[in-house]
C-alpha cells in the first residue's frame, strides 16, 4: 500500500480558454479551406458559401487570439513574441501564423466581393498554407509538451487539422442554412449544396474516426502513463465526454445522418452539422483537460 | 546536485529556507518534499523525495519558452528572465517534473532558480545551506575532485524519469520507486 502524505500538487496549466481558442482557430481554417475550394480549385458548386464562410474565417480567427491574451499572465507584454523569438518553440511560430493570416483573409475577403477572380485565386492559394498552418501549429503546441503522453505524439497535428474542417464546414452549413431560411428573399435553402456539403463533412467525419480510434489504441500499448491516458478517456472521468459525447453524439450519429439515404433530410443535415460542432468543441475540451489530468509527481 | 536519500528526514527545513530566500508567495513551492507512507503495519515505512527542478541537460521547457524567457545558463542552470516571461504557461506544459508555478503576484512563470543569486556570490543554495542531515550536496559535477562528482560517481545514483531524455542533473541515492509513482490525487 502506498499512500501520499505530503505533495505539491501541480496547477492547471491549460485550461478552458485554450480549449475554446483551440476550437476558434479549427474552425476559422476549416471554413477558409470551404471556401477556397470555390474560388481556388474551381468547385463551382461551392459558390454560394465562398462569401459566408470567408467571413466567418475572419471573424472567427479576430476572437481566437482574445481567449489566448486572456489565457496569458501578462497579455501587455505580448510584443516579446515578436521580439525574442525561440524557432523551436510552436508558440513562436504560432504567433505570425496568427498574425499574417488574418490579413490574409481580409485581403482575400476583399478580392471576393470585388469580383476580382485573379487576385482571389493568388490570394486564396497564399491562404491555404497559411490555414492548414495556423491549425497545425495547435497541434504542434501539444505535440511538443512532452510531459503528457496525451499530448505528445505525432498524430496530434493531423488529429487537429482534420476536426479543423470538419468543425468548419458544420458551421458553413449551419449558418448558410439559418441565412437561406431566415434572411434570404425566397427562404429556400439550396439542398443540394448543403447535401453537397455533408457528403464532404461525412467524409471528413470517418477520416476523424480513424484518427481516434489509431491515437487511442496506440495509447492503450504504450508506456504506464500513456495507458493511463488512454483508460482515462475510455472509462475514467472523461469517457462520458469523449465516448459519449465526442465520438458519440458528434461523429457516429452524423455520419449514420449523412450515409444512410433512408434518414437524409435537410433538417437532420442541419442537425447532424449542429451536432458536429458540439462534438469538435467537446474535442479540443478533452483533448486539453483530459491531457494535465493525472499529477505528474 | 546530488541527494542523498539515506540521510534525508523529511523535516522539510529545505522547502521552508527555500521560500525565505526567494521571497516565493504563499501556495507555491519551488522546492518541497514528497512524503509517502509504504507498507502495512509493523512493516511499514515513510519514503521522502525531495523535489525541485532538475535543471536538465536537455531542458523541454526551453525548447518550448516562446519569448526565449527560459533560458540555460553557461553554468548549467535552467533560468527564467521575469522581464521577458508573459506568464503562457507552455513550459508548465513541458516539464514532466511539474516544478513550475504560476508567481500569485507577477502572473509570470517561476522556479527553482538553484539560488544562482547565491552561487554567483560564491555561496550553496539556500536549501544545501539549511539542510539539517547534509543530504544535499551542491557543486559542479564535471569537476571530478568535488564532494558532488564524487558521490554521483561512486553510488548508485538515480535520476527522476530518465526515460524522458531530458537529462536531469539532481542525482538521487537510494531513490523509492513508490515515492516517484505518479497515483497522488487526480485533478
Amino acid at each position: 500500500m502506498i499512500e501520499i502524505l505530503y505533495n505539491v500538487e501541480h496547477q492547471e496549466a491549460a485550461g478552458l480558454l485554450i480549449a475554446i481558442y483551440f476550437y476558434l482557430t479549427g474552425i476559422s481554417a476549416g471554413s477558409f479551406i470551404l471556401s477556397t475550394l470555390a474560388y481556388v480549385f474551381g468547385q463551382v458548386k461551392f459558390r454560394p458559401i465562398g462569401k459566408i464562410a470567408v467571413i466567418l474565417a475572419t471573424v472567427v480567427l479576430i476572437i481566437a487570439p482574445m481567449a489566448l491574451l486572456i489565457h496569458v499572465g501578462r497579455p501587455l507584454r505580448a510584443w516579446r513574441l515578436f521580439y525574442n523569438i525561440n524557432f523551436t518553440s510552436p508558440i513562436s511560430w504560432g504567433s505570425f501564423l496568427l498574425t499574417f493570416y488574418p490579413i490574409n483573409c481580409i485581403i482575400y475577403g476583399y478580392f471576393i466581393f470585388k469580383n476580382n477572380a485573379r487576385m482571389t485565386k493568388l490570394f486564396g492559394t497564399i491562404g491555404i498554407p497559411l490555414a492548414v498552418s495556423v491549425h497545425g501549429y495547435c497541434g504542434f503546441i501539444l505535440g511538443f509538451a512532452k510531459a503528457r503522453h496525451l499530448w505528445n505524439t505525432a498524430l496530434m497535428p493531423i488529429l487537429f487539422l482534420v476536426s479543423a474542417i470538419v468543425s468548419g464546414i458544420a458551421l458553413v452549413i449551419f449558418v448558410v442554412y439559418i441565412r437561406d431560411k431566415f434572411f434570404s428573399r425566397e427562404g429556400k435553402v439550396n439542398e443540394v449544396l448543403i447535401l453537397d456539403l455533408a457528403k464532404l463533412m461525412g467524409g471528413f467525419l470517418l477520416l476523424d474516426l480513424f484518427l481516434v480510434l489509431s491515437d487511442v489504441l496506440i495509447l492503450l500499448a504504450g508506456s504506464e502513463e500513456a495507458i493511463r491516458a488512454g483508460w482515462l478517456l475510455l472509462t475514467g472521468k472523461f469517457a462520458i465526454p469523449f465516448l459519449g459525447v465526442e465520438n458519440g453524439l458528434g461523429k457516429i450519429i452524423p455520419t449514420i445522418l449523412i450515409f444512410s439515404a433512408k434518414l437524409r433530410t435537410t433538417n437532420r443535415l442541419v442537425w447532424a452539422s449542429f451536432l458536429v460542432m458540439f462534438g469538435i468543441f467537446f474535442m479540443r475540451f478533452v483533448v486539453v483537460l483530459a491531457g494535465e489530468f493525472y499529477p505528474l509527481i | 546536485m546530488v541527494i542523498d536519500l539515506r540521510r534525508c528526514i523529511g523535516c522539510h527545513t529545505c522547502e521552508v529556507a527555500c521560500k525565505m530566500e526567494n521571497r516565493v508567495p504563499l501556495g507555491v513551492w519551488p522546492a518541497w518534499v514528497k512524503q509517502v507512507e509504504k507498507g502495512y503495519y509493523p512493516n511499514v515505512r515513510k519514503s521522502f523525495l525531495p523535489l525541485l527542478c532538475d535543471h536538465c541537460d536537455n531542458p523541454s521547457c526551453v525548447t518550448v519558452c516562446p519569448t526565449n524567457a527560459s533560458f540555460k545558463r553557461k553554468d548549467g542552470i535552467v533560468m527564467i528572465d521575469p522581464h521577458t516571461c508573459i506568464g503562457c504557461r507552455y513550459c508548465m506544459m513541458a516539464c514532466p517534473y511539474a516544478v513550475r508555478y504560476v508567481h500569485p503576484i507577477q502572473k509570470i512563470v517561476q522556479k527553482c532558480s538553484f539560488c544562482s543569486h547565491r552561487v554567483d556570490a560564491g555561496l550553496k543554495p539556500a536549501c544545501v545551506e539549511a539542510c539539517a542531515t547534509g543530504a544535499r550536496v551542491f557543486g559542479n559535477l564535471l569537476d571530478p575532485q568535488e564532494e558532488v562528482a564524487i558521490l554521483k560517481n561512486t553510488h548508485p545514483v538515480q535520476t527522476i524519469k530518465p526515460e524522458y531524455g531530458t537529462h536531469p542533473n539532481i542525482y538521487y541515492i537510494g531513490l523509492d520507486k513508490d515515492a516517484v509513482s505518479t497515483l497522488g490525487k487526480p485533478r
